[in-house]
């Protein structure tokens, strides 16, 4: 069991880090939001397991589909970013700035 | 031979995802997220969650991520642009990510101490699938939230057209009235031919 | 008991049903439906209230004291609306009801031409309104409430004509004067909430005697103690003096005159600046303990009653010197309270409320009759062309200088008598000035009718081509009113000596002033009249008229003459004694400058400097350092979350 805990959050690491270290493309940054949901995704299900218990894997059966709807809407705020902007770089998306 | 299995898979995923978050190329990137998820597809299967493995491979590496990739190739981002990707920030944020990976894990691991089963898992009863048993649970304790979770599919559908869709373009479209009610003189000119 | 209720809610409903109704709906209403609902309400009213009044009169009603509900509630205190009825505010209802249906009917031909008709006939019901709820409170948060409400609907009515601004002055005017009383009305019910833990009249009332006995003082200033009882009763005697026009404050009512004739009629003349006077009835068994408020009531009601009667004098207004009547006959009222003769003053209201409604609506028919010029010497025979307005004004007038049998000499006379048995040190001078009071009343009123209604015709040509007797709506009222201003004081004064108010009044048997001349010169009022040949006000009264006869009659050259010769006190006179020289020279500019300094300070330096736009100026300020950290970039609210995430994890880790 250690095993896969120490698996799972390994890949939720790995997931923040994208979050940090991609500066061009937002689409990464979408995938690097895919791999943390599949760290906790994994997580719940380890544990569901260890508990004997079903429902955690409901739960995963839930985060999946929330997890596809986001990533749908995702996308198309991506493609209406491209084409306002014809550049989808984290870097040049600061209007919000104070 | 779970355990050989289980070093292999993770082992994969782990440089998958890697590859995933450091790849020039975002269509690199995009194969290498699919291959982060077949390989956990695996682990899950390992963790007898069968219908969620086959879940994850099917409409995530079927249909999430071919949108992902669909997306990636209609936007024609060259490499070029994805230049000087690490930056200063990147120690850090390494660093704040093996922060959060211990922190995490020093928890989680408090948390499995706690049980009972310790290192053993638990196995589920034999007799019933796992699909079997998932799918009485959500459609009698979780029936509200199942409905929910589809209401939510559906205004993401709805949200996600609406946001790209810019009305008709070029579109081909025969106006029954207009051609009923023409004019000869708008089609046909007399010419002198003399 | 429950028809009682019902009765005292259709008084004080009626006239306000008329006025939302009339007020909300305004031009949509037309002329005659406008007047037609306020007038049929307020007869519904007057029926009301009569029938309260006859009830109290045949017995069959006693007096109640009923919270209709509770307005407010804290910790020690209790605000309710409610109705005290007993045969006090009994009289005052039927009183304020009949003077205000006679003021409605005759405001529909004195208004008639008037753009804002509408308005006009809901500021008076509204003021109805107030007036009553004032007359029928059974604590002091209601009296005030009324005390408000008629103070306001007064300011609105004086301004009636917003347009002149004359009018717009004046009413500015009064509203300000009666901040002055309000200033001491409010402390003296602060002060009654003090001592007696209790707004309403009943527990204030209960506990007096036990306050009396303690007699706890109250610090003025550091040296300077007052017995808390005076306190009490000067602070709400200032009140009243504002509300009814006493020397000091008197100076707002004469320029009220400036408002719609039955204005002057309803509000500056039969209801509202009684409202002081009645106030201090209905407190008796409070100033019936302060032997200090009553002398100050002996002083300044005998120095009003006989100066302003002086200035009634030199006016050549009618309806100014019917305002300063007004002024000396409350002087009279305030007098008999001084003296303790409560049931006096309540008694000569009531009469001057019907005789002084009628001298300012046949005012009013003169003023409509000569086109709307107000000076007395530009009238003249007036009583060839309008007989009927002559004869009434003339009624008017005997009935208020006092002429045997007429409703003012029973009162005026009673006030007289009671004054002269009063035992306060300074009730012999007042004795004395009241009865000279009556010698100048009646030159003046004598003056206004030779003046007016009798010797040459001095208008111009064409007003006197139009001269006329007035509408129906307009000499009707005035009959109505001549009739009690004529037979009120025969039939009232046997019951008013006979314990009229009951338990209403409330009056030591030292001071019992009225009971003393019941005792002693009081035979039936036949009796009563014929004495009053003998007596000395009328010896005054017949010398005034002579002088009066002399001057306007007999040698029209000798007022010219005196005033020449006796150039410094016509212009003290014309000045009115300076009151309004020194409010505007001192007093004016005084206060101006202790405002703008407060202005300066307070308003634009604190409240909008500092506070106001301070916050708005900080909050600025504090938002443009803040804003920095908003880059825009989604890896630093990134890096912020997941460092605050790994913050609360190692918090909850060592936890």
């Amino acid at each position: 069991m250690q095993n896969y805990i120490i698996f799972s959050t390994l890949l939720f690491a790995i997931g923040i880090a994208g979050l940090f270290i991609n500066r061009k493309n937002i689409i990464i940054l979408l995938m690097c939001l895919e791999i943390i949901l599949l760290a906790v995704n994994t997580n719940f299900i380890i544990f569901a397991k260890a508990w004997g218990d079903i429902a955690g894997q409901a739960i995963v059966f839930f985060v999946m589909t929330v997890a596809a709807a986001e990533s749908a809407i995702g996308l198309a705020l991506v493609v209406l970013i491209f084409r306002d902007k014809h550049s989808i770089s984290v870097d040049q998306l600061n209007q919000l700035n104070g | 031979m779970q355990n050989i299995m289980f070093w292999t898979c993770a082992t994969f995923a782990i440089f998958a995802s890697a590859l995933c978050i450091s790849a020039k190329n975002p269509i690199r990137a995009v194969l290498s997220l699919i291959a982060t998820f077949l390989a956990t597809a695996v682990c899950w299967l390992m963790l007898e969650a069968e219908f969620l493995a086959a879940t994850l491979v099917l409409v995530y590496v079927g249909a999430v991520m071919v949108l992902f990739l669909f997306v990636v190739m209609m936007l024609d981002i060259g490499p070029a642009t994805l230049r000087a990707r690490f930056t200063r920030w990147f120690p850090i944020g390494v660093a704040l990510a093996a922060g959060l990976f211990a922190a995490i894990y020093a928890i989680l691991r408090k948390a499995a101490g706690t049980l009972t089963a310790h290192e053993n898992l638990l196995s589920y009863a034999a007799e019933v699938s796992n699909t079997e048993m998932l799918g009485k649970l959500v459609f009698t304790n979780y029936l509200l939230q199942f409905e929910v979770a589809g209401i939510i599919l559906l205004v993401a559908i709805i949200a996600a057209i609406g946001l790209i869709y810019r009305g008709p373009q070029a579109r081909k479209v025969q106006r029954i009235a207009e051609q009923v009610a023409v004019d000869p003189k708008m089609r046909v000119r007399l010419v002198d031919g003399a | 008991m429950n028809i009682l209720w019902y009765l005292a809610v259709t008084v004080v409903c009626a006239p306000l049903l008329g006025a939302i109704t009339v007020g909300l709906l305004n031009k949509k209403l037309s002329r005659s439906l406008a007047h037609w609902i306020t007038c049929s309400l307020m007869l519904v009213c007057f029926g009301a209230s009569s029938s309260i009044l006859v009830g109290f009169l045949i017995g069959k009603f006693n007096t109640v004291d009923i919270d209709l509900y509770v307005w407010g509630n804290t910790s020690n205190l209790s605000i309710a609306v409610g109705f005290l009825l007993d045969r006090l505010s009994a009289l005052m209802i039927a009183i304020v009801s009949f003077v205000s249906l006679v003021v409605h009917v005759y405001s529909i031909g004195y208004m008639h031409d008037d753009p804002g008709y509408q308005r006009f006939f809901c500021y008076i019901s509204l003021f109805t309104f107030g007036m009553l709820m004032l007359v029928m409170a059974n604590n002091f948060a209601q009296l005030f409430f009324g005390w408000e409400a008629v103070g306001l609907m007064s300011y609105l009515l004086i301004g009636f004509w917003y347009k002149k601004e004359a009018a717009n002055f004046a009413s500015l005017k009064a509203f300000l004067i009666n901040r002055i009383g309000d200033m001491g009305f409010v402390l003296g019910i602060a002060a009654v909430l003090y001592y007696f833990n209790s707004l309403h009249f009943k527990t204030v009332f209960a506990q007096i005697s036990t306050l009396v006995a303690t007699n706890p003082m109250l610090a003025i200033t550091n040296t300077v103690q007052w017995p808390a009882i005076s306190f009490i009763c000067i602070c709400l005697f200032i009140g009243a003096m504002a509300k009814s026009a006493q020397i000091p404050l008197h100076v707002w009512l004469p320029d009220s005159m400036e408002g719609p004739t039955p204005i002057s009629a309803l509000i500056h003349a039969a209801t509202m600046v009684t409202a002081g006077i009645f106030m201090v009835a209905r407190m008796s068994p409070l100033y019936e303990y302060s032997e200090t408020a009553l002398t100050l009531m002996l002083i300044i009601g005998s120095l009003t009653c006989l100066f302003m009667a002086i200035l009634a004098i030199v006016q050549t207004d009618i309806k100014r010197i019917i305002a300063y009547s007004t002024l000396s006959q409350l002087g009279y009222m305030v007098v008999a309270l001084g003296a303790s003769a409560y049931a006096a003053g309540i008694f000569h209201l009531v009469t001057h409320a019907c005789f002084k409604a009628l001298l300012f609506l046949g005012a009013g028919a003169a003023i409509l009759a000569v086109h709307h010029d107000q000076n007395i010497f530009k009238m003249g025979n007036l009583h060839k062309y309008m007989p009927i307005t002559a004869v009434t004004m003339l009624i008017g007038n005997l009935a208020l200088l006092g002429f045997p049998g007429t409703s003012g000499f029973y009162s005026k006379d009673l006030i007289i008598a009671s004054v002269r048995n009063s035992s306060l040190t300074f009730s012999t001078i007042a004795y004395y000035i009241i009865l000279f009071t009556v010698l100048i009343t009646t030159f003046y009123a004598a003056r206004l009718m030779l003046v007016a209604f009798r010797t040459q015709e001095r208008m111009a040509e064409d007003v006197r081509e139009h001269l006329h007797e007035p509408r129906k709506v307009i000499w009707v009222p005035l009959i109505i009113l001549a009739i009690p201003s004529l037979f009120l004081g025969m039939i009232m004064i046997t019951s008013i000596l006979n314990q009229f108010f009951g338990d209403a009044i409330f009056v030591l048997p030292a001071h019992d002033t009225v009971a003393m001349f019941k005792t002693q010169d009081f035979h039936g009022w036949f009796s009563m009249w014929l004495h009053g040949f003998v007596s000395l006000p009328f010896v005054c009264i017949l010398m005034g008229m002579c002088l009066a006869w002399l001057c306007y009659e007999k040698y029209p050259a000798l007022p010219g003459i005196i005033q020449n010769d006796a150039k410094l006190m016509t212009r003290i006179l014309l000045a009115k004694f300076g009151f309004d020289d020194f409010n505007e020279k001192i007093i004016m500019p005084a206060t101006r400058k202790l405002g703008n300094y407060c202005w300066q300070i307070g308003d634009v330096l604190c409240i909008d400097g500092i506070m106001v736009n301070g916050t708005a100026n900080s909050v600025g300020r504090v938002a443009g350092v803040l804003k920095h950290a908003q880059t825009g970039y989604l890896y630093h609210y990134i890096f912020i979350i997941v460092a605050g995430l790994l913050a609360l994890l190692v918090w909850t880790m060592f936890l």
